[in-house]
């Protein structure tokens, strides 16, 4: 069977595409260029599963011995994510571009590569699982990814299959040692693939994504400081506050007037949060009983959700610390993800 | 279930010739400019090969420069002849001619829909401080051929130098050098080797070298001979001389254009009188992923000129003749050679029917 097998150049995508190969498979890999970047070594990293380094994926393919193409989706990349991560900031929310690239980009094209290559299948590297056409979380936690997927069209994820959902991060380690990648021991990193210095206010800056400058305030309104744009905040934040009393941190961003509002860590803390633009995976539970986890490394919250046509209101059991608007809220039932959406602005305020 | 692999992507690069092989590996070594015997030894083989390029190209020996291949020949001419001048040139070009263009005060000539450059065009370009003309003697994605002496004469008459990149056209249809003035060829076009080519300059001309360091190549191009490369070049040369398959190869190319033209929105882009060129289209069919396709299959065809693949930008020659950004994608490259045969135009042209029926399903879905 030909399997298209989408590589980032790092460890986990080269072991699921040696994977499939040993296991008889018809193997083509794919790397997306998304960025014009300077390839550097190993440092050209991703939290989800960015281009580290389309040679490393090349040199993967020609050591296991099957075919590897590029696919160039700079320009779509350019429109759909990097515009959107800087309009984001810009309007004070806090954007995760991992979620849009799989909900915008990445699948669409890779899973019309698979068709017009007749493959009959899309695998990728991602650690989450697939059984009766629910997206479940990896049995490895530390590693899952399913997070990230929530704004992946259904229609494309029939068509797609994750190997390593059911393998722990050691495991996978080891069959690359095993199959002798060339990227076995590469390190994970944790920047954003397009911003791999990690340096996000020169990023913004340099793309008109900088925020207002502002004045600092606190829970009276009264003015602590000044800062030089929003793009530097996100609400939760402490560092680049002034240290006056307690521990402060950001609670809201105001872009209209560039202000940033802080408070003690209790300011921070939601009974429920708005969701907006929600994609449904599943059909919402009826006891509106879910899981909210709104950020990748997070805890899921229970939650009941309510549905109205302007979004999602999820009112948790116990009061969680607020995620910062612009951030994906994903519900889970048991193991699976039901859908998800982007933390509203007017979260803010409901107390 | 894979058959043999076809290659048909023969302007991006040819297969050495046995005939070729062998004589590189019979090439002496030595290094020409040494007076000993090993490097008189040596000498005599770049000479022997220099006589060859020349008899191929109907010039003097003296007047070909041996290079590292169509690159430096592009570079070399340009450079060293317009020197800091202004140029006419046409957006047509190889990546190698735009390159050496960068920096100088260009005029490109404007193209017709099939890739046509009017003499009148040109005639109206050139200006009194117009030091050189460059234009391919035949194109490398679309196989389009041009009129050198036409263009050359009009060139000639304001003063200014004519040079062609004839790295495609060499080889493979006649090749008058007579009214020009520098023309670049490389060995690998024509079942030679890699990393060695010539440019040919006209005896009298002045040129300025890329690299100095060395009295080779009559002070024009300094740097040890590629020895082993040189001698197949001439090999290479000579069989190229005394025989010819492009009339085989035009019938091949006429079947696989009669196959091709009965999908369905298929359409040939340019005007192809290259015997093995045929640059084609399908509508809904993205290039890259019919190219892929096809390699799937065992069939090695290209979507441009192999130095732009890989990235997504429209081929600038595609666009340059009015195409759209998006029928210019659609655009996949045919270069047939002296070991295509009819099977092999057979299989290719039955497979590509498949293959872009699959690619259009996809992107449809």
């Amino acid at each position: 069977m030909r399997i298209l097998v989408a590589m980032s150049g790092g460890v986990d995508s080269s072991t699921a595409a040696a994977l499939l190969h040993e296991a008889g498979h018809d193997v083509v890999g794919v790397t997306l260029k998304l960025f014009n970047a300077q390839g550097t070594a190993a440092s050209q990293g991703g939290r989800c599963c960015s281009p580290r380094d389309i040679e490393d994926a090349r040199a993967t393919a020609a050591a296991v011995g099957f075919p590897h193409y590029v696919l160039d989706e700079t320009e779509a990349f350019s429109r759909g994510v990097i515009d959107d991560f800087v309009a984001e900031y810009r309007a004070g929310r806090t954007p995760n571009p991992c979620v849009r690239c799989n909900e915008r980009l990445k699948f669409g094209p890779l899973v019309r590569f698979a068709r017009a290559i007749g493959a009959a299948t899309l695998a990728t590297g991602h650690y989450a699982r697939l059984e009766g056409g629910r997206l479940l979380r990896a049995v490895d936690r530390e590693k899952d990814q399913s997070y990230f997927l929530f704004g992946v069209r259904p229609e494309l994820l029939a068509q797609v299959r994750f190997p390593l959902g059911d393998l722990c991060k050691d495991d996978v380690r080891a069959a690359a040692r095993r199959f002798h990648l060339p990227n076995c021991d590469k390190p994970d990193s944790q920047e954003i693939c397009f911003i791999p210095d990690g340096d996000h206010r020169a990023f913004l800056e340099a793309r008109g994504g900088a925020g207002r400058t502002g004045p600092i305030v606190d829970e009276t309104g009264a003015q602590i400081g000044a800062h030089l744009g929003t793009h530097h905040f996100t609400v939760g934040q402490r560092r680049g506050l002034p240290a006056v009393g307690d521990r402060r941190f950001v609670v809201r961003i105001d872009p209209a007037t560039g202000t940033v509002h802080t408070g003690p860590r209790e300011a921070l803390a939601r009974q429920r949060l708005k969701v907006t633009d929600v994609r449904w995976l599943e059909a919402p539970p009826a006891d509106g009983r879910v899981d909210v986890q709104i950020r990748h490394h997070g805890a899921a919250n229970p939650a009941v959700i309510t549905c109205a046509d302007d979004g999602v209101t999820a009112v948790f059991d116990r009061a969680i610390d607020g995620g910062a608007p612009g951030q994906a809220a994903v519900f889970f039932r048991d193991e699976g993800v039901v859908g998800g959406g982007w933390i509203a602005p007017d979260s803010s305020g409901c107390l | 279930m894979q058959r043999g692999r076809i290659y048909l992507d023969h302007n991006a690069t040819t297969p050495l010739r046995p005939e070729v092989r062998a004589a590189m590996a019979a090439a002496p070594w030595g290094n020409p400019s040494s007076v000993h015997a090993v490097g008189r030894q040596a000498r005599e083989a770049v000479e022997r090969s220099r006589r060859e390029v020349a008899t191929f190209l109907g010039c003097l020996p003296e007047e070909v420069i041996f290079t590292s291949g169509g690159t430096e020949g592009d570079n070399l001419a340009i450079r060293g002849l317009a020197r800091g001048r202004h140029v006419v040139s046409s957006p047509l070009e190889h990546p190698a001619v735009k390159g050496a263009l960068v920096g100088l005060a260009v005029t490109y000539l404007p193209v017709g829909p099939r890739g046509e450059i009017a003499v009148d065009d040109l005639r109206a370009a050139l200006r009194p401080d117009t030091a050189l003309v460059t234009l391919a003697a035949a194109n490398h994605e679309l196989g389009n051929v041009y009129p050198l002496e036409a263009f050359a004469a009009v060139a000639h008459q304001a003063g200014a130098l004519f040079h062609t990149d004839a790295v495609q056209a060499a080889g493979r249809i006649p090749l008058d050098l007579r009214a020009v003035d520098a023309a670049t060829i490389s060995a690998h076009k024509l079942h030679g080797p890699p990393g060695v080519g010539a440019l040919y300059l006209r005896r009298g001309l002045d040129i300025e070298p890329l690299m100095t360091g060395g009295h080779q190549e009559r002070e024009r191009r300094a740097g040890t001979e590629n020895l082993p490369g040189i001698v197949g070049f001439g090999e290479a040369c000579r069989l190229a001389r005394i025989e010819t398959a492009a009339d085989r190869i035009g019938y091949l190319r006429a079947q696989l254009q009669r196959r091709l033209m009965d999908i369905p929105g298929a359409r040939v882009h340019g005007d192809p009188q290259l015997p093995g060129t045929l640059n084609v289209g399908f509508d809904g069919a993205d290039g890259q992923l019919v190219m892929v396709g096809l390699d799937l299959e065992g069939i090695c065809v290209s979507t441009g000129s192999a130095c732009t693949s890989g990235s997504l930008s429209p081929s600038p020659v595609l666009l340059a003749l009015g195409l759209t950004a998006a029928a210019a994608r659609q655009a996949v490259r045919f270069s047939l050679g002296r070991d295509t045969t009819e099977e092999d135009i057979d299989r290719a042209a039955e497979v590509t029917a498949q293959v872009v029926g699959r690619v259009r399903a996809a992107e449809a879905a």
